[in-house]
């Protein structure tokens, strides 16, 4: 009966969070719900006027999803917003994996936190930097953002040019590791 | 001359706030409307619009002074209100003004070019003996020159865009070899901001509070203050969060600094609105910084201290109307704050968050103000300052508007994207906060973390997207039912049932 054990595989999930962070998560998805090995009394309510609550130790919190990507997740609680993707223990094995291999890749791509205009570039291609070195000046919403190198290494391709308009997540410089 | 009617050369919550005053006048409202956001809630709060929808892009609507005057003509508008930002500390622009017979609310243009260039500004306070910080008389030419100075008054020292204001063209330097380069951003900045580079060199006062002084005088040479505003929490020399009264003065200092406001403003002949900047030290020294010529952001705090309405008396000193009231007649009760809820990632270092407002549920009660510029389905572009809307809250004391504020902001909730309001809950729960005991050092050296967790918030995200998932999971696994029908299946699901069968 392969649509049992398809189904008992759906019984328990892995949230997992930025850096380790990780929860267990035990079907049923209600009131019953066990957290970490812990029964959890949490209730899920839709407001008719479209927002959505939690109650959960006489409190409500507001909760929203604001962007979802497959099984990724970014949700908005009382406006602090929480990155998860959630995983199946398979899926969670092939993710573990995957992180492992990424780590040994060699370079860094540093890409716009926000759309806006390249106001300045800081550095040039084949030049030494460290992190947290400023690389470039974004301009949006009237102000200048510096954008910091994420790791120490060789300025290996400078993708936009100053006065460009960017996109949020263009690439705009990558850095190869030493 | 009386105002019948009036444009705001202004969008967003400013726009509505002037509005709402010039209805209760009996003012006729205008507004322009732009591309960029053509269905923006201010418009539907005026009476009448013009359409700048077509506008080429060489400069913005709202700084274009001909495409401006020119409208006020075609219309007959009688007065023009600015409102903060934009137009509204540009000495050109208050000058075609008069020149047209169009009646701009604000003080004169000798006065915004005066307190304008911080330059003259200082040599006016030196001249009225107001206490100012050692520094360059006047512009530095370039970097050597700064050096120089720096030098002779010791590091740390702050640059600044002469003609600068809302800490835009400002760069604090450390130590000689910094200098170089953020000589270059803040002149570079100046002169993107302001149309001149020019930037002067100044001691800079490490976490000093930052007080300024709520004056208004009118055509008769009156000018009174209405007490103080502190807006000692910011970031980057962005406000975020502003008071009155301050928690850092006494009556005496009060006094003594409200005076020195007055007399500034005396050294031009003020009249309307102004605001004046002053840094206080650890020991309570005060410093004159700059004058702002414009109805300020944060306007309202003052508001609900004072019980007086600024737009009111701004357009009342415009038509020549004397001040209702004398300096003794300044009654402040209460405390206020003003929350600045701005469309930002405060997780992500505040950058820029954009997006559709796609919810929204306002808290309500008779302490509560919100002036808002925003309606459910509004779309935050990158066109335009990141505020979307500012929580106002009094209380009978600081201790109870602190109290207000934390439970007005629990309630105010907003669907759609990220916002500061996580901030203002993390720093109304600081106890250097509550008890007032703060600076400008605040962000850096008493907040560790810049936003408000909730215990367990963290456990309930994981449940709440855990269940979405499992609930689309779900959907999909529905969605068989229909195969097995032969109805509404996507090629790609089809091909995945038939791999496993």
């Amino acid at each position: 009966m392969r649509y049992t054990s398809e189904k008992a595989l759906k019984d328990v999930f892995i949230a997992c969070g930025e850096g380790k962070r990780k929860f267990e998560i035990v079907n049923p998805l209600d009131e019953n719900v066990k957290i970490k090995g812990k029964k959890m009394d949490i209730r899920v309510f839709e407001d008719p006027d479209g927002f959505s609550y939690l109650i959960w130790k006489n409190h409500k919190y507001q909760v929203d999803i604001l962007e979802k990507n497959q099984n990724k997740y970014t949700v908005i609680i009382n406006g602090v917003w929480y990155y998860f993707s959630i995983e199946t223990p398979i899926s969670y094995k092939r993710r573990k994996f995957l992180i492992k291999s990424e780590v040994s890749s060699k370079t860094e791509r540093i890409v716009a936190p926000m759309p806006g205009k390249i106001l300045d570039i800081l550095v040039e291609e084949n030049t030494e930097i460290k992190q947290g070195e400023a690389v470039l000046i974004l301009e949006a919403m009237k102000m200048q953002n510096e954008i910091l190198a994420n790791i120490t290494g060789k300025v290996k391709k400078i993708y936009v040019r100053q006065n460009d308009s960017v996109m949020k997540d263009d690439i705009l410089i990558e850095i190869e590791k030493f | 001359m009386k105002i019948n009617s009036l444009l705001i050369a202004n969008r967003g919550e400013i726009a509505i706030r002037v509005i709402q005053t010039a209805k209760l006048m009996g003012i006729e409202t205008w507004v322009i409307k732009t591309s960029k956001e053509p269905n923006a809630l201010y418009l539907s709060a005026a009476d009448k619009v013009i359409d700048f929808t077509d506008h080429a892009e060489d400069i913005p609507e709202f700084l274009d002074i001909e495409k401006i005057v020119s409208a006020v003509k075609e219309h007959n508008i009688s007065a023009v209100h600015p409102g903060y930002g934009f137009l509204a500390e540009s000495p050109v622009f208050a000058q075609r003004c008069e020149d047209e017979n169009i009646i701009f609310i604000g003080p004169s243009p000798e006065a915004i070019l005066k307190m304008g260039n911080k330059t003259i500004a200082k040599q006016l306070a030196r001249k009225h003996k107001v206490p100012l910080l050692e520094g360059s008389l006047g512009d530095v030419k370039d970097p050597q020159e700064a050096r120089e100075i720096a030098r002779k008054i010791g590091y740390p020292v702050i640059l600044k865009a002469a003609s600068g204001g809302g800490g835009r063209g400002m760069r604090i330097v450390e130590n000689d070899g910094e200098l170089e380069k953020m000589f270059k951003m803040a002149s570079s900045e100046a002169a993107k901001a302001f149309n001149d580079p020019a930037v002067f060199v100044e001691k800079y006062v490490r976490n000093p509070r930052h007080i300024e002084f709520q004056i208004f005088g009118d055509k008769q040479g009156n000018i009174i203050h209405l007490g103080e505003r502190e807006c000692s929490v910011q970031r980057k020399h962005q406000k975020l969060i502003e008071e009155s009264p301050s928690a850092a003065l006494d009556k005496a200092l009060r006094e003594k600094m409200g005076l020195a406001a007055i007399n500034i403003a005396k050294s031009v002949n003020y009249y309307s609105a102004g605001t004046v900047e002053f840094l206080l030290d650890s020991d309570n020294k005060f410093y004159f910084m700059e004058m702002n010529t414009r109805i300020q952001v944060e306007h309202p705090v003052t508001e609900m201290v004072t019980g007086l309405d600024l737009i009111e008396l701004q357009i009342r000193v415009a038509q020549d109307e004397p001040l209702p009231l004398k300096q003794k007649d300044v009654q402040c009760n209460g405390w206020a704050f003003e929350f600045r809820i701005n469309a930002e990632d405060v997780q992500a270092g505040f950058s820029p968050s954009l997006g559709t407002i796609e919810k929204m549920s306002l808290p309500r009660s008779k302490n509560i103000r919100i002036d808002s510029g925003i309606q459910e389905g509004a779309v935050i572009t990158p066109y335009f300052d990141s505020m979307i809307a500012k929580l106002i809250i009094h209380g009978e004391n600081r201790e109870k508007a602190i109290l207000y504020s934390a439970n007005a902001l629990k309630k105010l909730w907003i669907k759609g994207l990220k916002t500061t309001i996580p901030f203002c809950k993390a720093v109304l729960n600081n106890s250097s906060f509550k008890k007032g005991k703060y600076d400008t050092s605040f962000l850096q050296s008493e907040m560790k973390i810049h936003y408000f967790q909730d215990k367990d918030a963290e456990m309930l995200a994981a449940f709440f997207a855990t269940y979405d998932f499992a609930r689309s999971l779900k959907e999909d696994e529905d969605k068989t039912v229909d195969f097995d029908k032969g109805k509404n299946i996507t090629p790609w699901i089809l091909n995945k049932r038939l791999k496993s069968r």
